[in-house]
């Protein structure tokens, strides 16, 4: 098949912006702010290109294949290159419904990142690295081979690095390198799980696309089937390394996702991020630990899953009411905002520790909710920023009045973050809300358990108004502009940040309004999970639909 | 496995054996001979005829350049490197080459070619490097170009540089220990100089000297347990040693004459406890030197213990696992986590890399400790020969492509060495700004040090870690297709080294960033606002090093495959 994914979705913007950076850092500063523009325009119109080629995708345009009913550990658009075949390395790319909606998200965030932060300093360099950030993230999402998903992994620290610390605030240099030591420390521990995993294969039955030197393969889909197979008879690899090997590659997707108590390098490095930095890191980069927990422990790892299940349902609950409590004594608006972001995170580690086909579809919409709602809290937040130098809530009254765009902006995003029905997020947090309650009926809990989640949607709703309450609303006619404007007149947001936010505004409400364009291949295909890895195991359903 | 060719000394096929060898020694009478050509005559006794001989007198113009011998010295060096490869290209060949009376002395296969490969491949980028780099003054001074050039003991320099080449691969041809230590002298020697080569500055002397005599402390005390294996078996010949451990091995005098004879060698590869002279010398010497100490001389180390422990005492405990196991796991562990935590704390880039190459010395050393375990249960651990195959070959591996990131973030100082210092890491301050591609380069061998991917060094640990696990689970594959159930502790301890390897990685990743931050982030130091001293051969060297950086790091199956034959090719025990 036509492979409409390698080279046009994460080789080419991974090339392309090598030759530019590779071009641009050996020019002088008259010469870069000379090839600014242009780059930028290059860098907008390449990701509109793999924008429309995703689209097109989504479709069925390019060879019509159906992103609904794929069944479990079956990929469309499968293609496989050799790579280090000694070692049973293959370059190969594939999606089904839990990475399609991912990528898509990320092709769909790229041209509005960059447009949203067009007048970002020093455009020559930046651009490109962000271009270089979104063929890293397709790479992650794409990937069907343990080792090309770890190096690519890996991949998105570099250009997000340099992003934070080129362009970032005050504190880049501490929140850069902890952001990297942080999440670098948990990935190679989960790399040495994958590489533990990978040598309990069995070399004398080699799986297909074994290495010539090490007969064992990298290959997620081979190692998936075998793992579906063992664990319909039993624990694959026996009940105590499956359970170390889930705990290991857990670890990695915990702090990237990132579950309280490994969130705290987060806020620092939001805080600290520029706009478009942010807007890629809560966007895309964070799902990447959801992503990772679906793709290899779940799938991989199903009765350890049921082991640790209320481990994962405690996480879940602590990250969604920690990153809620913390969010209202906030007087940075980006670090509020950088919390709301744990809470929500909270909220789809409950959504996959429920085992319920509801509650995961309910993670998989709230990733891809999350990922347009986020860039768009983000975007507000930079625009605060650039344009009043100043991220403290209390530094200014009134702002309806004189910077209706940003107000409005913020207002909407505010509402859609806090789960407005209509807008993207409710429909994830309801389907979350009900999934919990079937697993409560299950186990046979208390129903008092709901009020937790419940109150924190409260609490959520509190913060977010109470805010715009004291930036937008307060002050009535005598608006108070932040000191740190030194008396200038109070700018609103430029144009294209207001392109920006009515793209994201647009998709917010019709992701709210008609769900099912996403959410239909998402249920149809943990459907088809639960069908095949944990109807075998739980030995019946104990849930709902 | 290609057939053994026997050959005696100056015999059929010794030429073609030895040709890297041999060219070397051709370029070492070059080094001799030709700066010292010049308008000499010599007179004809009783007459007036004066018959021009070459030696002494006026120097030619072309003799008298200063840039002569590096470039006799690189093109040697290189071609030698190049002929290695060209033999990797054209199938290798097994050829032992045996004295009058029939003992092995010399043997050439895969495993002794890679090293060479190493070797000349260290040395030959260090000499092409290092060709107008050379200090004269010390570090801290500024000299003017011409100063550099005009400059005598050039010659010197390249010639130890050739010499310390020839006595690295006698190392890796040696059967004999005898031999094996001769080499290792004539290296150690030629690398003690180096080492003190900047005489007229305090810290070139002071390490030279602390080299010097921590060095031949370790070689006396390696000496001396030669002479004890010599006492128990009457031979110093590998095979001979073997088969005499195979049957009394776990005797006193044995294990305390290998102790003595690892401790030689643990000096070259900075293990711990040996490693305290290690950072001192590379902080002393010219980076190219330093490079070379991280990169050829800790080879040098490895392959010594690769034969001393695989060939020599092979031999299993009870247990399956060779005796020195425990010993040499205790000895890894501590290595990568005092490297890295030391490196930690330094300020000074060129000791945060010595204490970093400690680190990396730890790593190698665990790989070795899996090979010890081998066979630790025969039910699960599957092919014995295949599994300690793939850790030699992740140590190969490594040891080459160290040489690529390793010396390149060395040659990267010695660029900033010779504007006057890179002792602080301030003096890395503003690369970015003042030339940007370098600073790229750096941060390459930065993050492929830190083994993050898709750089060489991550390949390179993935390839360890992999064939320490490998060895640590074994075959239970297919005990668990038959439905065995397994646990932790069913695994060999040695995976423990593996997962402490992992921790190790993270606690690295903060000073390799650091130089990272720093050379992106922080001004540079006052009056190093201007340009970069030129000199477009050290950029060469550095731009090779980049590209085998990155390109091994994306496809580095052919070179695992190289790794690979080299490993099988070694002789093991069983």
């Amino acid at each position: 098949m036509q492979d409409w994914i390698s080279m046009p979705l994460v080789g080419f913007p991974l090339v392309a912006s090598i030759v530019l950076l590779a071009f641009v850092s050996n020019a002088d500063d008259a010469m870069r702010k000379r090839l600014s523009n242009p780059i930028r325009m290059a860098t907008l119109i390449f990701s509109l290109v793999m924008l429309v080629i995703t689209t097109g995708l989504f479709f069925q345009y390019f060879g019509s294949l159906s992103w609904e009913g794929i069944s479990f550990n079956s990929y469309n658009y499968i293609n496989r290159y050799n790579w280090i075949e000694s070692l049973g390395i293959h370059w190969t790319v594939g999606l089904d419904a839990l990475s399609f909606p991912m990528v898509w998200l990320t092709t769909f965030l790229l041209p509005v990142t960059i447009i949203a932060t067009w007048n970002e300093k020093n455009g020559a360099l930046y651009f490109p690295i962000v271009l270089a950030m979104g063929g890293a993230l397709i790479g992650v999402f794409v990937a069907l081979d343990l080792f090309m998903f770890y190096v690519f992994w890996e991949l998105t620290l570099i250009p997000m690095f340099f992003l934070i610390l080129k362009w970032g605030g005050k504190d880049r240099k501490y929140a850069s390198q902890k952001f990297f030591i942080y999440t670098f420390t948990a990935s190679v521990i989960m790399l040495l799980g994958l590489i533990t995993l990978y040598f309990f294969q069995d070399p004398v039955n080699p799986l297909q696309y074994s290495g010539s030197v090490t007969g064992r393969t990298f290959d997620i889909g081979e190692i998936t089937q075998h793992a579906l197979n063992e664990n319909g008879k039993g624990w694959y690899l026996g009940a105590n390394i499956q359970k170390i090997l889930f705990v290991m590659l857990m670890l990695g997707f915990l702090v990237k996702l990132p579950a309280v108590p490994f969130h705290t390098w987060l806020p620092d490095a939001h805080v600290q991020a520029p706009t478009g930095g942010s807007m890629l890191l809560a966007g895309v980069m964070l799902k990447m630990g959801a992503y990772g927990m679906f793709r290899l422990p779940i799938s991989l790892f199903p009765h350890a899953l049921q082991y640790f299940q209320l481990v994962l349902m405690a996480i879940g609950m602590v990250s969604l009411v920690w990153g809620a409590v913390v969010c209202l004594g906030q007087t940075n608006l980006k670090k509020m905002v950088a919390y709301s972001s744990v809470s929500h995170m909270g909220v789809i580690l409950i959504g996959i520790a429920t085992m319920q086909p509801m509650g995961w579809a309910a993670a998989l919409f709230m990733m891809f909710a999350h990922g347009i709602i986020s860039p768009m809290l983000f975007a507000v937040c930079g625009a605060f920023k650039h344009h009043y130098h100043s991220m403290e809530i209390g530094a200014m009254r009134g702002m309806a009045k004189h910077s209706p765009w940003l107000a409005t902006s913020m207002m909407f995003a505010w509402m859609a973050s806090l789960g407005l029905p209509l807008l993207a997020g409710f429909v994830a947090e309801l389907m979350m809300l009900i999934a919990l309650w079937y697993f409560l009926a299950a186990e046979g809990w208390s129903v008092f358990w709901m009020v937790g989640p419940a109150l924190v949607l409260a609490i959520t709703a509190g913060y977010y108004l109470w805010s715009m309450q004291r930036t937008i609303f307060e002050g009535g006619d005598e608006t108070q502009p932040p000191e740190s404007l030194h008396g200038e007149p109070v700018p609103d947001i430029t144009n294209p940040e207001k392109l920006a936010m009515i793209i994201l505004a647009v998709f917010t409400i019709v992701f709210g309004v008609m769900p099912w364009i996403a959410l239909d291949m998402m249920h149809d295909w943990t459907a088809e999970i639960f069908k095949g890895l944990i109807l075998p195991i739980l030995g019946g359903f104990n849930g709902g639909a | 496995m290609s057939e053994t060719t026997t050959v005696e000394a100056f015999g059929d096929g010794f030429i073609s054996a030895l040709c890297p060898e041999l060219m070397l020694f051709a370029g070492l009478l070059l080094l001799i001979i030709v700066p010292n050509l010049g308008r000499g005559t010599f007179r004809i006794r009783g007459t007036q005829i004066r018959v021009p001989w070459l030696l002494g007198g006026s120097r030619f113009k072309i003799t008298s350049d200063p840039r002569l011998p590096a470039w006799i010295a690189s093109i040697t060096l290189g071609s030698a490197f190049l002929n290695v490869v060209y033999i990797f290209s054209q199938g290798l060949e097994r050829v032992v080459i045996v004295s009058e009376s029939g003992k092995e002395l010399l043997l050439v296969n895969g495993f002794s070619r890679v090293f060479e490969m190493i070797f000349f491949g260290a040395l030959a980028l260090a000499a092409f490097s290092s060709m107008n780099r050379l200090q004269v003054k010390g570090i801290g001074a500024h000299v003017s170009e011409h100063e550099l050039y005009n400059n005598r003991r050039q010659a010197d320099f390249y010639i130890l540089m050739v010499t310390c080449a020839l006595g690295m691969s006698v190392v890796a041809l040696a059967q004999d220990l005898f031999v094996l230590f001769i080499g290792l002298e004539l290296a150690s020697f030629s690398t003690y100089v180096l080492v003190a080569f900047l005489k007229e500055s305090k810290v070139g002397v002071e390490s030279g000297m602390k080299y010097f005599i921590v060095g031949s402390v370790a070689s006396g005390v390696g000496l001396y347990g030669l002479s004890m294996l010599y006492l128990w078996a009457g031979s110093l010949q590998f095979s001979v040693l073997s088969v005499a451990f195979a049957e009394s091995g776990t005797t006193a005098l044995p294990l305390i004459g290998i102790g003595f004879v690892l401790v030689g060698f643990g000096f070259k590869v900075s293990a711990a406890p040996f490693h305290f002279a290690a950072p001192d010398a590379y902080a002393g010497a010219i980076s190219p030197v330093a490079g070379v100490l991280a990169t050829a001389s800790k080879a040098m180390g490895m392959l010594g213990l690769v034969r001393m422990l695989l060939i020599v005492a092979a031999p299993e405990s009870s247990d399956g696992s060779a005796v020195w196991l425990a010993c040499l796991g205790a000895m890894a562990a501590i290595t990568m986590t005092w490297g890295n935590l030391a490196a930690l704390g330094s300020d000074n880039p060129k000791r945060m890399l010595a204490y970093s190459s400690v680190a990396h010395a730890g790593y190698m050393l665990a790989a070795l400790t899996a090979v010890g375990a081998w066979n630790w249960d025969a039910a699960v651990s599957g092919d014995a020969g295949a599994a300690a195959v793939a850790v030699m070959t992740a140590l190969l591996f490594h040891l080459v492509v160290l040489v690529a990131f390793k010396l390149g973030a060395f040659l990267v100082l010695s660029i900033l060495e010779s504007e006057g210092g890179a002792s602080r890491l301030s003096s890395l301050g503003g690369l970015a700004k003042r030339e940007p591609l370098l600073a790229v380069a750096m941060f390459i061998f930065m993050i492929s040090l830190a083994g993050v991917p898709p750089m060489a060094g991550f390949l390179s640990k993935l390839l360890v870690i992999m064939g320490i696990v490998r060895i640590a689970v074994g075959d239970m594959g297919a005990e668990i297709a038959d439905g065995g159930v397994f646990v932790l502790a069913d695994m060999h301890w040695v995976w423990w080294l593996a997962f402490l390897m992992v921790i190790n990685s993270a606690i690295s990743v903060f000073y390799y960033l650091r130089v990272v931050v720093v050379m992106f982030f922080d001004e540079p130091e006052e009056g190093r606002e201007g340009p970069l001293p030129s000199g477009w051969q050290v950029r060469l060297a550095i731009l090779a090093c980049v590209l085998t950086t990155v390109f091994v790091g994306i496809a580095g199956d052919a070179l695992i495959r190289i790794c690979e034959m080299a490993a099988q090719s070694l002789n093991y025990g069983w």
